[in-house]
């Protein structure tokens, strides 16, 4: 209880449950149905703690990295001008962030949600597990690392076995009591796409069609998904990731059945945000509307835009990507979590949703061939490449939060957050790569 | 025309260029006005910029200049007839001022109350910008023809930060724009414009940005001149969409903007130094 300080107490807010996406996975699941009752966030200190009694030699490191991360908080840099300048070279911090990712995977293939300064690594997690695959396999293409490869097969047939008999993949950590879940199933399914892709192995095929048919039959008649299998029950424009899923899928798939589920949803979605660049209908309840969620949304519908051509979806993308990068140009920062139009929100950084901005910002930027997208990305990686841990058990992992007790996963370094910086840093350097190309080719 | 200078130093070469300039072509300045030498905001903002070592150094060129300006060289070549006056150089706000006969008031911030009561004092028909704080509204109204600035791009295709950098990168033609100031960035009447468009090869950003700070302080007489005569009018810029604005280039595009510079695009206002 001595290393729950006040500051730490403060800010200490449990998350959602497992059935919700990458954010809710926490040490006490429960199906999207509700059929467990939440610990409370008392429950849940004093759960988490005893945790640091049974395993004292926790301690020391939890107390180096949160007194660290208090030092640098205060003297680091303000100025966002620092950030303009690279100190850690991507070439060196990429490596680091896939390495957290493979030695955080199991012998058996699965990839646990989050190592925590006060519990440890956590069981596996079906969903991250799920859409890592693309992002090992892409490293491995990028840097000729066969060992990647190896770890995304290996990740693939950990999945296989998991799979229901109705096509769906089950919400929560391994071996909780989960019910399907929409919003794991259709994160798993670019996982299994991407897996079928580079091995044409049949069963990927029949598992990820099985999950699309699903996914596509559950879906409401306004192109939404709610009811059991959705997180709370009801539906969210987060699960424009979904979407996408299912669009990729009907590019392998060529069944016409998923690739109108996506088309659906992308249109649900993309009638929920606003001019002002807002979001609506996110809709987690009882939560903050964090960084990561926002991103989603915008990520799910530049790249579902992107694979069904719909140049609607593409510019209402843009529109909030633009209102963010404004406001980390001119703020220096992205906040923890938005609400009221992005008028206000909680003052700490959600490093995920930091790197899933980076990843649209350069998406953005090929797509459109807007520079200040790059820009904008560039500064944010240089950011957070300062903020990987360069020695010890988490060397090149990404923290939930900035600084480490923010609201959003504290004390936690999350595989999720890994997934989506290695992206980013894949896509930076495929985009330098570009544009030296075109300013020699000029 | 009664004019007053915004500077950001009283060593800033550009405002003392400036306010020599506007001297020598007929203009009465009335005053300068300037934030400190070394102010302790710009120099927390330059460590987390640039990192303690070069810092120190910036603060020791800073405060040497004061003790050793006589051996002092000036950092833009292409200023230098502007500080050549009498046979001397020009080293600062003091020596421009005590050459052309007007005072200097140093300020923490160009929008508190005293510089605003100063400003109101000297009743400058215009005023000239060439560096310190963001302006706030009270300013930008003091002068009855507003506050004039040298933006070193093309508007309204280039607003912002880095402009010659964004100029090249987004294949704008490089230029400079004398415009009246607003509350937006970049956003108000343009009075003047000068593309640079012959092409020239090798020199670096920072010489180009050299030569376009003098270019600006040519334009920003001829624009006073031709508002006193009526021959300039203010023209408001076409696109106003105060959304749309370029910011501070990553060290990789500025990489980028100078090969670019270096493998085809150059510049001459017939101050090229080759």
């Amino acid at each position: 209880m001595l290393l729950l300080s006040s500051t730490v107490m403060e800010c200490w807010v449990p998350t959602p449950d497992s059935a919700a996406p990458t954010a809710g996975v926490t040490a006490d699941p429960i199906s999207s149905s509700g059929q467990r009752a939440p610990l409370s966030r008392r429950q849940k200190i004093v759960s988490e703690a005893m945790a640091l009694v049974r395993r004292p030699e926790r301690t020391l490191p939890l107390l180096v990295t949160v007194v660290g991360e208090r030092v640098r908080s205060s003297v680091e840099h303000k100025n966002l001008y620092s950030y303009a300048t690279t100190y850690v070279p991507t070439e060196r911090a990429l490596p680091r962030v896939i390495n957290w990712i493979m030695r955080a995977q199991k012998s058996d293939g699965g990839i646990p949600a989050y190592y925590s300064l006060l519990t440890g690594y956590s069981n596996s997690y079906p969903e991250v597990t799920g859409y890592i695959i693309p992002t090992l396999y892409d490293f491995s293409r990028f840097t000729g690392n066969p060992e990647a490869k190896y770890f995304a097969e290996r990740a693939t047939r950990w999945l296989l076995p998991l799979q229901l008999p109705n096509g769906a993949f089950p919400g929560g950590l391994e071996h909780d009591d989960a019910q399907p879940s929409i919003f794991n199933t259709g994160q798993i399914l670019q996982g299994l796409v991407r897996a079928y892709r580079e091995t044409d192995d049949a069963d990927t095929l029949l598992a990820a069609n099985s999950a699309g048919n699903w996914l596509a039959e559950i879906q409401q008649s306004d192109g939404s998904w709610s009811g059991p299998g959705a997180y709370q029950g009801v539906a969210h424009t987060y699960y424009s990731m979904v979407a996408w899923s299912l669009a990729m899928l009907a590019e392998v798939s060529k069944t016409g059945a998923h690739a109108r589920a996506a088309e659906n949803n992308l249109d649900w979605v993309v009638a929920h945000m606003q001019p002002n660049g807002w979001i609506n209908g996110i809709n987690l309840q009882g939560y903050p509307t964090f960084l990561h969620f926002i991103a989603y949304v915008i990520q799910g519908v530049l790249e579902c835009g992107v694979l069904r051509g719909n140049r609607d979806a593409i510019n209402a993308a843009a529109r909030t990507a633009w209102k963010l990068l404004r406001k980390f140009e001119l703020g220096k920062h992205l906040l923890g979590a938005y609400s009221d139009s992005f008028e206000n929100g909680l003052n700490f950084s959600c490093l995920t949703g930091n790197a899933q901005m980076s990843c649209v910002w350069l998406r953005l930027g090929e797509i459109t061939g807007d520079l200040r997208y790059l820009n904008a990305a560039l500064k944010m990686n240089e950011m957070l490449k300062e903020l990987l841990p360069v020695h010890g058990r988490n060397a090149g992992g990404v923290a939930g939060s900035h600084p480490i007790w923010g609201a959003y996963q504290p004390m936690r370094y999350i595989s999720w957050g890994c997934k989506f910086f290695a992206d980013a840093l894949m896509l930076e350097l495929r985009a330098k790569r570009s544009l030296e190309a075109s300013t020699c080719a000029s | 025309m009664r004019v007053v200078v915004l500077c950001s130093s009283p060593y800033s070469e550009t405002g003392c260029a400036m306010a020599a300039h506007l001297s020598q072509s007929g203009h009465a300045v009335v005053g300068a006005l300037t934030l400190p030498t070394l102010d302790r905001g710009t120099l927390l903002r330059k460590v987390a910029q640039w990192g303690p070592r070069e810092s120190a150094r910036y603060a020791w060129t800073k405060l040497a200049a004061r003790e050793t300006s006589q051996q002092r060289t000036i950092r833009n070549p292409y200023l230098e007839k502007f500080l050549s006056h009498e046979g001397k150089t020009l080293r600062n706000l003091q020596d421009a001022g005590a050459a052309h006969n007007f005072p200097v008031f140093v300020c923490r911030d160009q929008n508190s109350p005293a510089a605003i009561a100063q400003l109101r004092q000297w009743a400058p028909e215009a005023a000239v910008f060439t560096g310190g704080n963001i302006l706030r509204q009270p300013l930008l109204a003091i002068a009855p023809l507003g506050v004039l600035n040298a933006h070193l791009a093309l508007l309204p295709q280039i607003r912002g930060m880095s402009s010659p950098e964004w100029s090249l990168l987004c294949d704008v033609p490089l230029g400079v724009t004398i415009h009246l100031m607003d509350s937006g960035i970049d956003t108000g009447p343009i009075l003047l414009q000068q593309k640079f468009e012959l092409v020239a090869q090798r020199d670096s950003l920072p010489d180009l940005r050299n030569c376009m700070i003098a270019t600006g302080i040519e334009l920003i007489a001829k624009a006073l001149a031709g508002l006193a005569d009526g021959s300039i009018r203010p023209r408001p810029q076409s696109d106003v969409d105060r959304d749309q604005q370029y910011f501070v280039a990553h060290d990789f595009l500025k990489a980028q903007a100078r090969a670019r510079l270096k493998t085809g695009t150059v510049f001459s206002a017939g101050k090229h130094r080759e």
